[in-house]
C-alpha cells in the first residue's frame, strides 16, 4: 500500500526524537549524586572539572547565562535546580539581601585560609559569609605602543590633546566617571555631591579629546589602528593583544574598577556538601593557578600566586602589583543613590 | 515609456539587508582574526575549535531533540485546532478559540517566559527539557494553525465529500484526500514552528532547568567569555543545514505536487 509524504515526514520526525531522547536518557549512572552550576560559559578549565568529578564521585552539569540581570530575574521567578552560582558582587549583595543565598559553613571549606586577604579588604563580603571570591578582572588603558610616546600610567592620559580624536573611553557612567573620581584621589564609589562635580568637570574636559564613549567597538578599533589608546576591560584587551603584540595595557598609578565574580550556594540547592567541596576545590592553590593560567583571570588564592607563569605575573591585564591593587576598589551598588551617577552622566552626554 | 526603475532598485536594497549581514557572518567564520575589523587570512580554526567543545554539541543536541519534538506535537494539536476553526467558522464557540489561538502570537515573549516560569514554579513541575517543549508547543501551536487555517480557506472540501460518496469511511478519507492534499501547508507550518523552537531565546531562558541549555543560551553566553568566531562557524553550519531543509522540503513538495497531478 501506497504511503503518503506527510505520515513519513512525521514518522521520521518521531523516529529521529526517539533516538536522541534515548541518548538523552542513556548518558548518565544513574547513582551518582549531579552538582548543577550556573556561571558564564568557559569560566572553568575543562580538565578541572572532570578531574572534580571523579575525585567525589559524582557529576556536573553546567548551564550558562549571558547577564547578571536575567539571571537574577530567572531565580527571583522561581526557579530552582542550581547549586553554585557565580554572579558579579554587586549581585551577590542584591540577591544575599533578598535571602536567596545559603550561609556558607567554613568548617567544609578548609581552603578558604588562602584567599587573598589584601583583596578580601576591598572586597564587600569581606569574611566571606555568603560569597567566595573567583575571578578578578580590572578596568585600565590600552595604547599602541608605537604611537604613543611618553605614556604615564595615569588616567590624566585622556587630557593629552596630541591625541584628541584617537581615544575611547567606556560608554558605562560607574567606570568612567569612577576613572575621573580616581584621579582625583576619591572613592569611585563616593556619592558625596561635591566630589562628583568635580568628577564632572574632569570628564567633560577629556571628552573633548575622545572620538566618543564606547563598550564593544574599542578592541576592533585598537586592534586596527584607528584609535591610540583606549579605557577597557582587562579581559577584553587580553584577546586583542593575542593578535597585535604592539598593544599595551597598564593600570593607572591612581587605581580602578576591579569587578570579581563570586562563588555563592543557591537557598535552594539540593546537593549542598558537594556544593561546598566544589568551593573548596577551586581554591586549592594548585588548581586555582591552573584555573587562572586557562581562564586569563586571576583567581585571587594568595597561595597560588607563585605557581603561575612569569608571563601572567607579568601582565597586568591580570595580576597587579600589590601597591596598584590596594588603591582599586570593587563597584558597589549604589542603591538609590546611583540617581547621582545617572545626572552627572546625563550632563556628560549632553555637554554641560 | 519606459518602464520605472524604482521596484529593482527596492527589491536589490532589500535583498542586500537580508543577505549581506549572514554573507559577512558567513565570510568572518573563515577569518583567521577573532575580531571582524581585519581580515587576517583564510583558516578553518574556528571550525575545528567547535569540534572540541562537548559543551556546545550538547546543547545543539538538546535544541535539535526539542524542535523535533515541538514541530511533531503543535503540527497534530495546530492543525486538529485548524480543522475545527474552519468546518464550524461561524459559531460563536470558534470565534472564541480563533481569539485564544490568535492571543500567543501577540503577547510579548518576556511576558510569556516569565508567565510559563511561574505557572511550572506554581505547579512544582521540574524545570528541564520537559518544561522547555511544553513551553514551545504553546507559541508554536497557533503559528500551526493559522497557517493551516490558511490553506483550509481555499480548499475544495467536495473532494473529501466525493471520497464519502465513494465508500470510504471519514478515517480513510481523511487519511488518503484530505491530508495529502494538506501536505504542503503543513510541511510549511512544521518548518515554521521547527525553526521558531530552534531559535527562540526569551522564553526558553525562562523555562530551561539545569541540565537543559538549548543552543541559543549558550551562544549568548559565550559573548562574554568564549569567541564569537566559534558562533559565527556554528551559525555558518546551522545555516547549511537549514538551507538544506528548505532545499530538500521544496524538492519533496515539487515532486509530491507533479505526482497528485499524473493521472493513475
Amino acid at each position: 500500500m501506497k504511503t503518503h509524504a506527510v505520515p513519513r515526514f512525521v514518522l521520521a520526525a518521531a523516529v529521529v526524537a526517539a533516538g536522541l531522547l534515548a541518548g538523552q536518557c542513556g548518558g548518565g549512572k544513574k547513582d551518582q549524586p549531579v552538582l548543577h552550576l550556573y556561571t558564564w560559559s568557559d569560566y572553568i578549565k575543562p580538565g578541572l572539572v572532570s578531574r572534580f568529578e571523579s575525585e567525589n564521585g559524582c557529576r556536573v552539569v553546567i548551564d550558562t547565562f549571558d547577564s547578571n540581570e536575567a539571571m537574577y530575574a530567572k531565580l527571583k521567578a522561581g526557579a530552582t535546580g542550581y547549586d553554585v552560582i557565580t554572579p558579579t558582587s554587586y549581585m551577590v549583595s542584591l540577591m544575599h539581601s533578598q535571602g536567596m543565598l545559603r550561609t556558607l559553613d567554613h568548617g567544609l571549606l578548609p581552603n578558604l585560609s588562602h584567599v587573598d586577604p589584601d583583596y578580601l579588604s576591598i572586597a564587600i563580603d569581606k569574611k566571606m559569609a555568603y560569597s567566595v571570591p573567583y575571578m578578578l578582572t580590572n578596568s585600565g588603558i590600552a595604547y599602541l605602543k608605537s604611537k604613543v610616546g611618553n605614556f604615564a600610567p595615569t588616567w590624566g592620559m585622556f587630557d593629552r590633546a596630541d591625541l584628541k580624536g584617537r581615544m575611547v573611553m567606556l560608554n558605562d557612567m560607574r567606570e568612567t566617571i569612577g576613572a575621573a573620581l580616581k584621579f582625583l584621589g576619591y572613592s569611585l564609589n563616593s556619592t558625596d555631591p561635591a566630589e562628583l562635580a568635580r568628577a564632572k568637570d574632569v570628564v567633560l574636559g577629556w571628552k573633548a579629546n575622545l572620538a566618543k564613549f564606547e563598550n564593544e567597538q574599542y578592541k576592533n578599533g585598537i586592534a586596527s589602528g584607528e584609535f591610540l589608546l583606549v579605557h577597557g576591560y582587562s579581559g577584553d584587551i587580553l584577546q586583542v593583544q593575542a593578535e597585535n603584540q604592539d598593544i599595551a595595557f597598564a593600570m593607572p598609578r591612581e587605581g580602578g574598577a576591579i569587578s570579581c565574580d563570586d562563588l555563592v550556594i543557591a537557598r535552594s540547592a539540593r546537593e549542598v556538601k558537594l556544593a561546598h567541596a566544589y568551593i573548596n576545590f577551586l581554591h586549592d592553590p594548585a588548581v586555582a593557578a591552573e584555573n587562572t593560567g586557562f581562564i586569563q583571570f586571576l583567581c585571587p588564592n594568595k597561595d597560588s600566586y607563585g605557581m603561575l607563569d612569569r608571563s601572567i605575573r607579568e601582565n597586568p591585564g591580570i595580576f597587579l602589583a600589590p601597591e596598584i591593587r590596594a588603591k582599586c576598589e570593587v563597584l558597589a551598588d549604589l542603591g538609590e543613590k546611583n540617581a547621582l551617577y545617572v545626572k552627572v552622566w546625563d550632563d556628560i552626554k549632553n555637554g554641560m | 515609456m519606459r518602464r520605472s526603475r524604482f521596484p529593482f532598485i527596492v527589491t536589490g536594497l532589500v535583498l542586500v539587508f537580508f543577505y549581506l549581514p549572514i554573507l559577512i557572518l558567513v565570510v568572518d567564520s573563515f577569518n583567521s582574526s577573532r575580531f571582524g575589523g581585519a581580515w587576517r587570512g583564510f583558516s578553518l580554526k574556528w571550525y575545528a575549535r567547535l569540534f572540541h567543545e562537548p559543551a556546545v554539541w550538547e546543547s545543539a543536541r538538546n535544541t535539535l531533540f526539542i524542535a523535533l519534538l515541538v514541530t511533531f506535537v503543535s503540527l497534530v494539536l495546530g492543525t486538529t485546532s485548524a480543522l475545527a476553526l474552519h468546518r464550524f467558522s461561524t459559531s460563536r464557540l470558534q470565534r472564541f478559540h480563533y481569539t485564544l489561538v490568535y492571543t500567543p502570537l501577540v503577547v510579548p515573549e518576556i511576558l510569556m517566559g516569565i508567565s510559563l516560569l511561574m505557572a511550572f514554579v506554581a505547579a512544582g513541575i521540574r524545570l528541564g527539557i520537559l518544561t522547555i517543549i511544553l513551553a514551545h508547543v504553546t507559541f508554536c501551536v497557533s503559528y500551526v494553525a493559522l497557517t493551516v487555517l490558511g490553506r483550509l480557506q481555499d480548499f475544495d472540501f467536495t473532494i473529501v465529500e466525493a471520497a464519502r460518496d465513494l465508500g470510504a469511511s471519514s478515517w480513510v478519507a481523511a487519511r488518503r484526500v484530505l491530508l495529502p492534499m494538506l501536505a504542503p501547508g503543513l510541511a510549511a507550518a512544521g518548518l515554521i514552528a521547527f525553526t521558531l523552537s530552534v531559535d527562540d531565546f526569551v522564553i526558553t531562558f525562562f523555562v530551561a532547568g539545569p541540565g537543559a541549555t538549548t543552543l541559543p543560551i549558550r551562544v549568548y553566553s559565550m559573548i562574554k567569555h568564549g569567541a564569537t568566531p566559534l558562533i559565527n562557524a556554528l551559525s555558518t553550519l546551522l545555516l547549511a543545514l537549514t538551507f538544506t531543509t528548505v532545499l530538500i522540503s521544496q524538492r519533496l513538495s515539487a515532486s509530491g505536487a507533479l505526482k497528485s497531478r499524473t493521472p493513475e
